[in-house]
């Protein structure tokens, strides 16, 4: 049931050594790289249908068109804040096959122009960030990377200080120049992201992680996994009530029951599926009859009033508290709220205190009513989809498991 | 180009704000982050719109005028989420405006009463956070009244770019602070209580003294250099107290001030309220002066074009030499508003030709047996030897003879700022028992 293109080498020992990466096929990708022009490159990508792996599912080759046709110096910003609840693929890639990152790196810079980038880390990952430094001194000192390379490329790591917020990509460029993590508002029509006012392509690790092997082996083989719409694999993640936890590649499409059981091991110690949170904490929670029919790929998701988010799924059994469950996410929000916009800086802290009620079994029906009321108003009134997320995790919950709430209503 | 806002057509520029169309065209448009010379922030999410064609509500404060824009800033929807905001907003707010000296020009207060008036759902602890604390430059924060918009910090660090203001801590515990040890100090710092649409910015000079709804306010000009701010004196008028001015505002002029005012200039109106003594006038003492022989007069050059008229005509009549001298301070001036020259109307001396020349002055006072002073303050704690001294005076003089007159803030009268623009100010209501100047030059004719 595993498909490994971005996961090849992780099973490989010490393959986030140069060493061993170049015998495993790292690099290789170049050759054939320098063989296309940039615009050549970003059309491969289009057709390869590679969507953004952060959370949004946006098409790669669209964004990095916006990049490359922009005036101005270029950078590249790769996202690796991974702060997403239940979401830990991108560390995988970083500590276990680091140089597949840089060489992806060399691939984009060249296909925009960019002869700059950075690798925004989410403060906590200090183990998994030196690994990454490392790898890169290897490659500088290869020539793989710097001025003497057959392409220049700088790649500067810069750690964050562990705040959710700054891995919203507005947000970790506010960040990356050394003010406040607040996201930025969104401009009217589409344009690239900027860096001290430079066009800039922001992408996930694993986003770019995945490019080597579409320059190396063309589109199609890209698109022959997954579906028509969700192309080529994903490094889904399981965690939470299963027998074995862990990021497993899969392409997409593939029953989201048949992942859990086939390569999570099933509910753990034989217990009933309750419900799975699908994507990272971010996306609305499934109950478990509407697991049974989900396929793991955007366009289904979205169909079953959740989404794919990052692929990071968190599988709750019979016994969850469902009311815990939520009080335990929304703590996540209150605390991790940038605070810039009323609606989620207020928001989030409300339903976060009335859960409490909740819990105590202390609530009213007001209580109820402030919950859907405050998550109506989180809903598409604030700079960044941080409250709307919040907004819909409630939504969900409250969907499909009312009578808990209800049951703690005094 | 015409947009169409809540069904009647608005003129205005393509690539405008929508906020500004609205507010300059007197449209109510609530808002907290937006200020016209701040920019825009989008933070508050006060300032919701519906326009045709949007799914979502959009903030007017980010949105440019198109043409055939339709734009609702009332429809009941629009109107629902303007109060959840506000609901928000308001939510762990302490409102304590029976002691908050914002009350009555807070944007809170009225936003409740336009949109609000709701029951309050909260049963839930309130966030608690730091009061009165001291930020420096006479300026008193405190958190919880704070609406987070960001105004005081973007004043801070794209105008004054001092940077003292910041925000610290995120979510609901995000709050205004400096730096410890690095207080709030800067020749400015007080814009940011005036730009703080709530009372969590207040004014240590202001604090506890009035409630702002006993106050009248007048339309002036700032004398405290030729940069001629624009100003309301806010005054009162009461009964049983003496009529007081209790502070300036910055009165929005986009060609000079913007909305600002410099401190030193905002705090001069203390100089307003200064009680001092002087004779009283008769017509006919004064005119037996007039009898001496060399007489010299200085005019100071922060008087209004229309006083220093009358003083030119006087002296002519009564062959007076008349000189005004600017008054110049090295050390005041700095790369924005704040000028060196500190006179009030220099440029209206010179157009009206009054001699400016410091050796012809001090050659005429030599030989001058009578000086008059028009309210010039070079002679008000100086006296030339064997000389009568007569003063027109605004504010108390050391030597001679002091006639009181009355200052700017009774006067209307017009100035010339340091790039030549003409500006009128306006006298406020209140009784003025002491004579205003030209009114006495009137009687000695
Ligand atoms: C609150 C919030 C947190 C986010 N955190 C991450 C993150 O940790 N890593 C990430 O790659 N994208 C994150 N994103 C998505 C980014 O904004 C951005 O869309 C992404 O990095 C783009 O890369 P992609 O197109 O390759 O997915 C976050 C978005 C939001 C709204
Ligand atoms: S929605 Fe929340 S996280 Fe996003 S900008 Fe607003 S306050 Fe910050
Ligand atoms: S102190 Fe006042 S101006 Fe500053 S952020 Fe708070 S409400 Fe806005
Ligand atoms: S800059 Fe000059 S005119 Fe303006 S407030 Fe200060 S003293 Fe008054
Ligand atoms: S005034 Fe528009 S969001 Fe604050």
């Amino acid at each position: 049931m595993q498909t490994k293109i971005v996961s090849k080498n992780f099973e490989i020992p010490h393959a986030n050594s140069l060493e061993v990466a170049l015998k495993n096929g790292r690099y290789t990708s170049l050759e054939k790289l320098f063989t296309y022009q940039p615009q050549e490159v970003i059309d491969i990508i289009k057709t390869s249908n590679l969507r953004g792996k952060g959370g949004g599912g946006a098409p790669a080759g669209a964004k990095w068109q916006l990049a490359s046709d922009f005036e101005g110096k270029k950078y590249l910003v790769v996202n690796a804040d991974e702060s997403e609840p239940g979401t830990f693929k991108d560390r995988q890639i970083i500590s276990k096959d680091p140089h597949l990152l840089i060489e992806g790196i060399i691939c984009t810079c060249y296909a925009i122009g960019a002869n700059s980038s950075y690798i925004y880390v989410r403060g906590e990952y200090e183990e998994f960030s030196d690994i990454l430094q490392i790898a890169i001194d290897e490659a500088y000192a290869k020539n793989i990377l710097g001025d003497e390379a057959k392409y220049p490329v700088e790649i500067t790591i810069h750690r964050g200080a562990g705040a959710y917020i700054c891995g919203e990509k507005s947000a970790l460029l506010e960040s990356l120049e050394g003010n406040r993590g607040h996201p930025r508002l969104k401009p009217k029509s589409p344009e690239p992201e900027f860096y001290f006012g430079e066009p800039t392509l922001v992408n996930n690790v694993e986003t770019i992680a995945s490019v080597p092997f579409i320059i190396e082996n063309g589109a199609e083989a890209y698109t022959a996994y997954g579906t028509d719409c969700s192309s080529g694999t994903l490094l889904f993640a399981i965690s939470g009530h299963v027998e074995k936890a862990g990021v497993y590649e899969a392409e997409f499409g593939v029953g989201m029951w048949d992942y859990i059981q086939k390569l999570g091991g099933g509910v753990k110690n034989g217990k009933k599926l309750k419900a799975v949170i699908p994507g990272g904490a971010s996306t609305p929670i499934l109950p478990a009859h509407l697991v049974m029919e989900a396929k793991l790929d955007y366009e289904n998701l979205k169909s079953l009033g959740s989404a794919l988010g990052t692929g990071g799924m968190i599988v709750l059994d019979e016994d969850v508290s469902m009311v815990k469950a939520l009080k335990n996410l929304l703590r996540f929000y209150h605390h991790e709220s940038c605070g810039q916009c009323t609606p989620c800086r207020e928001g989030t802290s409300w339903v976060d205190k009335t859960l409490d009620k909740f819990i105590n079994k202390t609530a009213t029906l007001q209580d109820l009513e402030v919950l859907k009321s405050v998550s109506k108003s989180m809903n598409g009134q604030t700079i960044c989809v941080f409250a709307p997320a919040a907004s819909g995790v409630i939504d969900g919950f409250l969907k499909h498991f009312e009578s808990e709430f209800l049951e703690c209503i005094v | 180009m015409k947009i169409l806002v809540d069904n009647t057509p608005i003129e205005c520029q393509e690539g405008e704000l929508l906020i500004d169309v609205l507010i300059n065209n007197g449209v109510e448009i609530p808002h907290f982050c937006y200020q016209q010379d701040l920019g825009m922030d989008g933070n508050c999410r006060m300032c919701m719109v519906e326009i045709k064609g949007q799914k979502r509500p959009q903030i007017a404060c980010d949105t440019f005028v198109c043409e055939n824009l339709e734009v609702s800033t009332k429809s009941e929807k629009i109107n629902e989420v303007k109060r959840s905001i506000l609901e928000l907003e308001l939510l762990n707010h302490p409102v304590d405006c029976p002691i908050c000296d914002q009350a009555g020009e807070c944007k809170l207060q009225d936003y409740y009463m336009d949109y609000g008036l709701y029951e309050s759902h909260l049963c839930t602890p309130k966030t608690k956070k730091g009061k009165h604390i001291d930020l420096g430059s006479n300026v008193m924060l405190d958190q919880e009244r704070c609406v987070l918009c960001m105004r005081c910090v973007r004043f801070t660090s794209n105008i004054t770019k001092t940077g003292e203001l910041g925000v610290i801590g995120r979510g609901d515990k995000a709050k205004i602070a400096v730096a410890p040890n690095h207080p709030l100090n800067n020749s400015y710092a007080m814009n940011v209580v005036e730009l703080c649409p709530v009372g969590a910015l207040t004014s240590k000079d202001f604090r506890f003294q009035q409630r702002v709804w006993f106050l009248d306010s007048a339309k002036s000009i700032c004398h405290g250099c030729s940069r001629g701010c624009n100003i309301f004196i806010d005054y009162n008028e009461t009964k049983y107290t003496d009529e007081k001015v209790y502070r300036f505002r910055a009165r929005r002029n986009k060609e000079i001030n913007l909305s600002f005012l410099c401190d030193f200039g905002r705090l001069s109106y203390k100089e307003l309220n200064e009680k001092f003594t002087s004779s009283t006038w008769h017509v006919e003492t004064f005119k037996e002066y007039l009898k001496i022989e060399k007489k010299v007069a200085l005019a100071s050059p922060s008087l209004s074009l229309q006083q220093l008229q009358a003083i030119k005509e006087f002296c002519e009549k009564n062959s007076i030499a008349l000189y005004s001298l600017p008054y110049v301070d090295e050390s005041f001036g700095d790369d924005w508003l704040k000028i060196n020259d500190r006179s009030a109307n220099f440029a209206g001396v010179k157009e009206l030709l009054i001699s400016t020349c410091q050796n012809d002055f001090e050659n005429s006072l030599k030989d001058a047996n009578l000086i008059i002073n028009f309210d010039h303050n070079l002679l008000k704690s100086h006296m030339p030897e064997n000389k009568q001294l007569l003063h027109f005076s605004t504010s108390k003089c050391d030597y001679g003879t002091v006639y009181a007159i009355a200052n700017f803030a009774h006067e209307n009268g017009t100035l010339i700022n340091c790039d030549g623009i003409r500006q009128e100010y306006y006298a406020t209501k209140y009784r003025c028992e002491t004579p205003r100047l030209v009114e006495l030059l009137e009687e000695l004719k």
